[in-house]
């Protein structure tokens, strides 16, 4: 059996590794609220082209047209008026770590970040509040021709025209609300452009980090993987815990050209007060791949489900996620492909747990379109509930157009099994950690998509979670 | 006059409004000679599959009203059959109210059949209350002609033990509109639905399923299975919803459509939703093609493909149909059947 000793410290470290804050001082930051002037100065202080300018209060225009979604999570505690939508850290963007003010690397430290980099990426992107502080590629990586740099520096720079070509046109402002929003107001975020046949053997990673109170995090990720290209891209994500509401409503464009491969690898793990309304979206060419890992761990309310298209005949898509909520905790997350050529496949393969009054809600769609013949589509989602005061659902749809394709969904809930508790504890295993070896269990198939690092933390997670229940 | 019913076969928990599944709306047609039906409060408060619009405008246009009363513990063993032929000039809007006392066993049997190929339009409403023990089996078959309108809204509520069974073919009217919403609350009810579909030509089908488990053990079943022809356009919705305190409670449902034709549309939403930790709940969705090898057996025995498609269509339903004791009903089936994939 655990002891108290054990637990404790289980806690004591896992949450200081992501609930501690900083000081603000930042060197900019616009007024809470939404308003034409506070667009104007976002678009003033980064000095957009004057297409962005107007981008941006187009997008602003759209936001105040559309509505709240109605299908989902309450997001009444999400005001826009007490949001700050931009806070510029006291730092330009560094190329060594060296360089970047004490306080924010002590930050990135402290999350392991660094370290990973030496270890094990050929690039790291960091963004503290709405700004980018460092930035490196490896060298050769760099002179394999690979392009990853943030977005500010991409929109002026000699892929500019490349970014304007493609900047939310695959996630158009019109989308839904908070499509508009980021429209509004986005800044920082990675752009990767990785050049024909160049496989990238060791993954890049952005890692985003929100210090500010009451701020929003609007980093846009714009990443081309050219035609017969490899890309592992990793995304992490958190934020301390504050008592007032956070917003994150990124944006991710991710686009996969003939007979390239993409795998997007995300752990969410944004604070309990987090409004996470995040878009990400794939479009994928001929005999392309798009695979996504997705772990959603934090925030308060998240509304996330990663979309795939299937523009290019014999492309095919994966998604693997898994969902954790607990108390406080609503989480709506799911997958959403279209199949929009012959001979596409798609594979949704999902499991999400909560406990103590958390909610998780699978939400998905699957469209066949008329010309996508000879498709086929396979979707499994599990869910596990730990105790009665929490919530799961599952909420899929499928639309098929066509007679010349198959498609095949499966979901399952239910509790952890008595007879699976009572065999482990034959074997002498108490039964809390009879629990949580189930749990890891349940979740093993996750967590061995993910990288290494990603899914210790994966397991650290749960296992802080199941120990909270004790 | 013509009255339309927004906001009917709603999904008990919304998902994007693209899809556009969330809920559906329909022209209803006003009948002249109405008798008005007042509901006893028992039967008032049972909820129904395609909600109260619906429900509301079966029992204020009420063409034909039928109350079965079982005794406790009596079994009828003779089938209480309404049958319907319907005609362009006589729209039917019933009312059956069945409510089936402690121990009792009763089958209620519903057809809405067609003279010619004149439009009609037909509204039902089956409210159904099973006490302690009771055991009711209510089949449903709908045989318009594919030009007219049809709804049927079905609600029921289950007592301790208490078991209901729907057999229901949807098969025929150009626009088909079926919900059935079930309260499972007495201790380990439980409820069976078996329902076949048919869409050809331009047919709009829109059928909402859901089983709301309140009581602990409660077991519901929900399998349905059809054939999509010509421009058809399908929406299932079928919900499982464990409700917290349903401790102990399984609930399984499945879809198996087969499409025929590069045009049909096919929407399957099957929802599970649960507040409750200790319960089993599964659904499956199996939308496709048709079995290439089995078409290929039958046409290597000297079947067309027409045919071989026919023969396979049938298989499918066969399991749903023979549930279906009139045998000359059977028989109508079948030859509706034969004659609808004949014009496609």
């Amino acid at each position: 059996m655990s002891s108290p000793v054990k637990k404790e410290q289980l806690q004591e470290v896992d949450r200081s590794l992501y609930d501690f804050k900083d000081a603000v001082h930042p060197s900019y930051e616009t007024d809470a609220g939404l308003t034409p002037e506070i667009v104007e100065q976002i678009s003033r202080e980064k000095g957009d082209p004057a297409w962005m300018r107007d981008f941006r209060l187009k997008s602003l225009e759209i936001y105040n047209k559309l509505s709240v979604p109605d299908w989902g999570p309450p997001l009444d505690g999400l005001n826009m008026k007490d949001i700050v939508t931009y806070v510029r850290p006291d730092t330009p963007m560094r190329g060594k770590w060296s360089e970047v003010p004490k306080d924010i690397k002590n930050t990135f430290e402290r999350l392991g970040i660094p370290e990973a980099e030496r270890k094990s990426l050929a690039g790291v992107g960091a963004q503290y509040d709405s700004e980018v502080v460092y930035h490196n590629v490896r060298k050769e990586v760099a002179e394999q021709g690979v392009v990853y740099t943030d977005m500010e520096s991409a929109l002026k720079g000699d892929y500019a025209d490349m970014v304007r070509d493609r900047f939310m046109k695959l996630v158009p402002p019109t989308d839904h609300k908070f499509a508009a929003l980021h429209g509004a107001v986005w800044s920082g975020g990675s752009f990767v452009y990785v050049p024909p046949k160049v496989s990238v053997e060791i993954p890049l990673q952005s890692y985003f980090r929100l210090n500010a109170p009451g701020a929003g995090q609007f980093e846009h990720t714009l990443i081309i993987v050219d035609k017969g290209a490899y890309l592992h891209f990793i995304e992490g994500c958190s934020a301390p815990k504050y008592n007032i509401a956070n917003l994150h409503a990124g944006c991710v464009e991710l686009y996969v050209a003939e007979g390239a491969r993409l795998r997007y690898s995300t752990i969410e793990n944004w604070s309990k007060n987090m409004y996470n309304l995040n878009t990400k979206r794939a479009l994928v060419e001929k005999d392309g791949i798009m695979e996504w890992v997705s772990g959603s761990f934090g925030s308060h309310t998240s509304y996330l489900y990663p979309m795939t298209i299937l523009k290019g005949e014999n492309s095919r898509m994966e998604f693997t996620g898994i969902t954790f909520a607990g108390q406080g905790q609503q989480l709506d997350t799911g997958a959403k492909v279209v199949h929009a050529a012959p001979h596409t496949s798609s594979h949704i393969n999902t499991k999400s747990i909560s406990k103590d009054g958390g909610e998780c809600t699978y939400r998905s769609a699957v469209t066949i379109q008329k010309n996508a013949v000879e498709s086929k589509s396979s979707v499994s989602c599990e869910s596990l509930m730990l105790d009665s005061r929490s919530r799961s659902d599952t909420i899929p749809a499928m639309d098929i157009r066509n007679d010349d394709s198959d498609v095949g969904h499966e979901a399952k809930i239910g509790r952890i099994s008595d007879d699976a508790v009572f065999y482990l504890m034959s074997r002498g295993i108490s039964e809390e950690d009879a629990r949580a070896m189930i749990v890891s269990g349940f979740a093993e198939p996750i967590a061995k998509e993910l990288p290494v690092e990603y899914a210790v933390e994966m397991n650290n997670l749960i296992k802080l979670e199941m120990d909270n229940k004790l | 006059m013509e009255q339309q019913l927004k906001n009917i076969n709603t999904l008990p928990a919304l998902t994007w409004n693209w899809l556009d599944v969330n809920c559906a709306s329909f022209l209803a047609q006003r009948p002249q000679q109405v008798k008005p039906v007042q509901m006893a409060p028992e039967f008032a408060e049972i909820e129904t599959g395609m909600g109260a619009q619906a429900a509301d405008f079966a029992a204020q246009y009420c063409t034909d009203c039928h109350v079965v009363d079982v005794p406790e513990n009596t079994e009828d063993k003779e089938e209480k059959t309404f049958q319907y032929v319907l005609s362009a000039e006589k729209p039917v809007v019933d009312v059956n109210l069945i409510h089936a006392r402690k121990g009792s066993k009763v089958t209620v049997l519903e057809s809405y059949t067609a003279g010619d190929d004149t439009p009609c339009f037909h509204g039902g409403l089956t409210k159904i209350l099973a006490d302690e023990g009771a055991q009711v089996r209510l089949v449903q078959v709908q045989l318009l002609s594919g030009n007219s309108r049809h709804f049927n809204d079905v609600g029921i509520k289950l007592g301790d033990n208490a078991h209901v069974e729907v057999v229901q073919a949807e098969l025929g009217a150009a626009r088909a509109f079926s919900g059935c919403l079930v309260l499972l609350a007495g201790y380990r009810s439980s409820f069976n639905a078996d329902t076949v579909y048919f869409g050809d030509e331009k047919r709009k089908l829109d059928l909402n399923y859901i089983a709301r488990h309140t009581g602990r053990k409660t077991n519901s079943e929900m399998h349905a299975a059809g054939a999509l022809l010509g421009q058809s356009d399908k929406v299932y919705r079928g919900t499982i919803d464990f409700i917290r305190g349903a401790a102990g409670s399984v609930g399984h449902e499945a879809e198996e459509t087969l499409l025929f034709s590069p045009q049909a549309r096919n929407r399957t939403v099957p929802l599970i939703l649960c507040s409750e930790e200790n319960v089993d709940g599964q659904h499956a969705a199996t939308i496709g093609r048709i079995n290439e090898a089995r078409l290929f057996y039958l046409k290597s025995r000297g079947l067309t493909e027409a045919q071989a498609k026919q023969l396979i269509i049938e298989a499918q339903f066969a399991p749903v149909i023979g549930k279906v004791s009139d045998t000359a009903l059977q028989a109508a089936v079948k030859d509706y059947l034969g004659r609808r994939m004949q014009l496609d």
